[in-house]
């Protein structure tokens, strides 16, 4: 058990650009389910590689406990890594795949043994311990690739993606038990995931990372709530959060015909760089107004899910401006009686609407 | 065509409409994936084409010289052979041939797959400065004729007392570049960079890695290039006629010193071939079976 810490970590591959990780700073407590999320190139495996020492660090410093890990091997870490792709050794079986670690240690074979057996257990592998990887199932090999890490005991593990290669089923069914067990060992563990209802729903803090840079690092519910910028409001949560950019006028901002209110203190202030503002809001905080009050949109796509349903829909009245036309995305009841082609007016309470500097897409409360 | 398909173990007894589906499915299977009439007929030629050579050796070896010359030729083998074994083994030291060339080839068959494997592994997977015009040169050498190396060699061997022994026939062969670049191009399409992160995070040392994890991946290429460093090492004749002494050959030394008389003794000849034969016949059989694919299924979901 231990805390990490990166600090200022930098890594710039050699002949590229920019870094593929800039200035890191992450302070992961003792315990802590850490999820590093973005898009494919945000540099989140490459962050969780540098803490395993598989990646140089070129600049700055990474922290495991009280001890500076930055140029130390792998092996020096107390780490143990899950790979996307499970890397299990293909020509030892399940026993010798997870105790493969504890031998290298100079553990001795009963000790290995029972400690294998305790990790198969609460995996459900015993009865898979003698057959090779190429035997098992994509879900029983991840499991082995969880035991293999497990079963060393580590201070910090580290996983890169585990489930990907897991069918959607088996992926949710998974991430419940690898949040269980973590909880369980109480372990610190740093998790990285492209997908961000992976991130929300096993995170008890999530990192959001785009470019290499992070974005904003909290809670869940505080990134879902507020989101530091426009490009966290657009990437957590699903469907995505609206977002629409307009002039600053008296009252509010001016989207199409409709003007959004957003308090002039607000307003003045997220206008201040250009005198444009862009506003965000949930799609399920959107109501349906009466008619001519509000945005008003024409419905292009009805999706019903049976709890809810979805209405993809743009506003009816935008001008030629890539900057004034958005999709707008709106959660109702289910089996509202809404046709594809419609028009709907929209109106979202002033409190539910997250207001960003369109210029700096910082946000501003 | 009902005739031609192979037997369904599932089609009599399966009455689900799903049935029929399955059945097509299978025969496509069978079109693009299992061998037909004529395959088995192409290979059943290149076999035998294969085998006659071996065969006519055993054939010839158990006749008498004037046998072979008769019209037609003998087609069986007769009682001849172990004559003709005592003859061969009489006209040149042939046991202590064969001694030396399983020491020869077995030695350099071991150095080569080793030190191949070792530095395809570096070449493959580990990153180092000058990697690039390292291998370029490895590589570059298989440009120089073995021909041309011949005579500073033989100085080089003079100069430390090596002629007419053992290890100047397998020193200058312990490695090949041939076997470098073999052994790198089987690792990088085979040896997934995550297995060696793993062993790395598990707390493997590099040589622990490549002991424990690149070699026995490695196997099936490591058995393919032992087999043909010991065939190419057994059927070496030029070095070791120049290096060896013909009171001390190798194999293929030995035997170009058989049947030299004014008439050449065919049979004899024969004879002695079949022996100096017969160790590669039983490597091969051994390393066969170590060629199986298939290991690296399951390393990597893929």
């Amino acid at each position: 058990m231990a805390t990490v810490s990166f600090q200022q970590a930098s890594r710039i591959y050699p002949k590229a650009e920019r870094p593929a990780v800039d200035s890191l700073d992450l302070q992961i407590a003792d315990g802590e389910f850490l999820v590093l999320v973005g898009p494919s190139g945000c540099g989140k495996s490459t962050s969780l590689r540098m803490l395993a020492g598989l990646e140089e660090v070129d600049s700055g410093s990474i922290v495991i406990g009280d001890k500076d890990v930055t140029d130390a091997p792998p092996k020096d870490r107390d780490i143990a890594m899950v790979f996307q792709n499970y890397a299990l050794y293909p020509h030892m079986t399940v026993e010798e795949n997870m105790g493969f670690a504890l031998k290298l240690a100079g553990i001795g074979k009963d000790e290995r043994a029972t400690r294998v057996r305790e990790a198969a257990k609460i995996l459900d592998l015993e009865p898979y311990l003698s057959r090779r990887p190429k035997a098992l199932s994509g879900g029983q090999r991840q499991r082995v690739a969880m035991g293999r890490a497990i079963v060393r005991n580590p201070q910090v593990f580290l996983m890169d993606e585990p489930l990907s290669n897991l069918d959607a089923k088996l992926r949710v069914q998974t991430r419940t038990q690898i949040a269980a067990l973590q909880r369980r060992l109480g372990t610190t563990t740093v998790y990285v995931t492209h997908d961000q209802v992976e991130a929300m729903t096993m995170g008890d803090r999530v990192a959001v990372l785009k470019d290499g840079v992070l974005q904003q690092c909290d809670t869940p519910g505080a990134l879902y709530d507020r989101p530091a910028n426009v490009f966290v409001a657009g990437f957590i949560g699903s469907p995505a959060m609206n977002l629409v950019t307009g002039d600053a006028v008296d009252g509010g901002v001016q989207v199409g015909s409709a003007v959004l209110p957003v308090p002039r203190d607000q307003l003045t202030r997220a206008a201040a760089s250009n005198g444009k503002v862009t506003v965000g809001f949930r799609p399920e905080s959107v109501r349906l107004a009466g008619p001519g009050e509000g945005l008003p949109v024409r419905v292009d796509v009805v999706e019903q899910l049976g709890s809810d349903a979805f209405l993809y829909t743009s506003l009816a009245d935008a001008p030629d401006d890539v900057l004034h036309s958005a999709d707008l995305v709106v959660r109702t009841e289910p089996r509202t009686p809404v046709t594809t082609g419609q028009q709907l007016w929209l109106s979202a309470d002033r409190g539910a609407l997250h207001v960003f500097d369109a210029q700096t897409q910082q946000r501003v409360d | 065509m009902a005739t031609l398909a192979p037997p369904v173990p599932d089609a009599g007894r399966d009455p689900s409409p799903a049935a029929p589906t399955a059945h097509r499915r299978r025969r496509g299977g069978r079109r693009a994936g299992k061998p037909g009439p004529v395959t088995y007929t192409l290979l059943t030629l290149t076999t035998l084409v294969s085998i006659f050579p071996l065969y006519w050796t055993l054939v010839a070896g158990s006749h008498t010289n004037a046998e072979i010359a008769a019209t037609p030729p003998p087609f069986l083998p007769n009682a001849s052979l172990f004559d003709n074994f005592k003859l061969a083994l009489e006209q040149a030291p042939i046991g202590k041939a064969i001694l030396n060339s399983i020491l020869v080839s077995g030695a350099i068959t071991v150095g080569t797959v080793l030190f191949c494997t070792l530095a395809g592994f570096a070449f493959a997977k580990l990153a180092f400065r000058g990697k690039g015009v390292l291998l370029a040169l490895v590589i570059g050498t298989m440009m120089v004729p073995t021909q041309l190396s011949v005579i500073p060699l033989f100085m080089m061997i003079a100069e430390l007392q090596w002629v007419n022994q053992l290890q100047a026939v397998i020193l200058p062969t312990l490695v090949s570049a041939f076997g470098v670049f073999f052994m790198r191009q089987y690792l990088i399409s085979s040896l997934p960079n995550e297995l060696l992160e793993a062993g790395r995070v598990d707390g493997a040392s590099t040589f622990r890695i490549f002991w424990s994890i690149v070699v026995p991946v490695a196997r099936p290429a490591m058995a393919v290039l032992a087999m043909l460093t010991f065939l190419t090492a057994w059927n070496e004749f030029f070095w070791p006629l120049i290096a060896l002494t013909t009171a001390n050959p190798t194999v293929q030394v030995a035997l170009a010193g058989l049947g030299s008389g004014y008439v050449p003794q065919q049979s004899v000849i024969m004879a002695g071939t079949l022996l100096g034969t017969l160790p590669v016949l039983v490597v091969f059989t051994i390393l066969g079976k170590q060629i199986v694919g298939g290991i690296m299924q399951g390393a990597v979901k893929g």
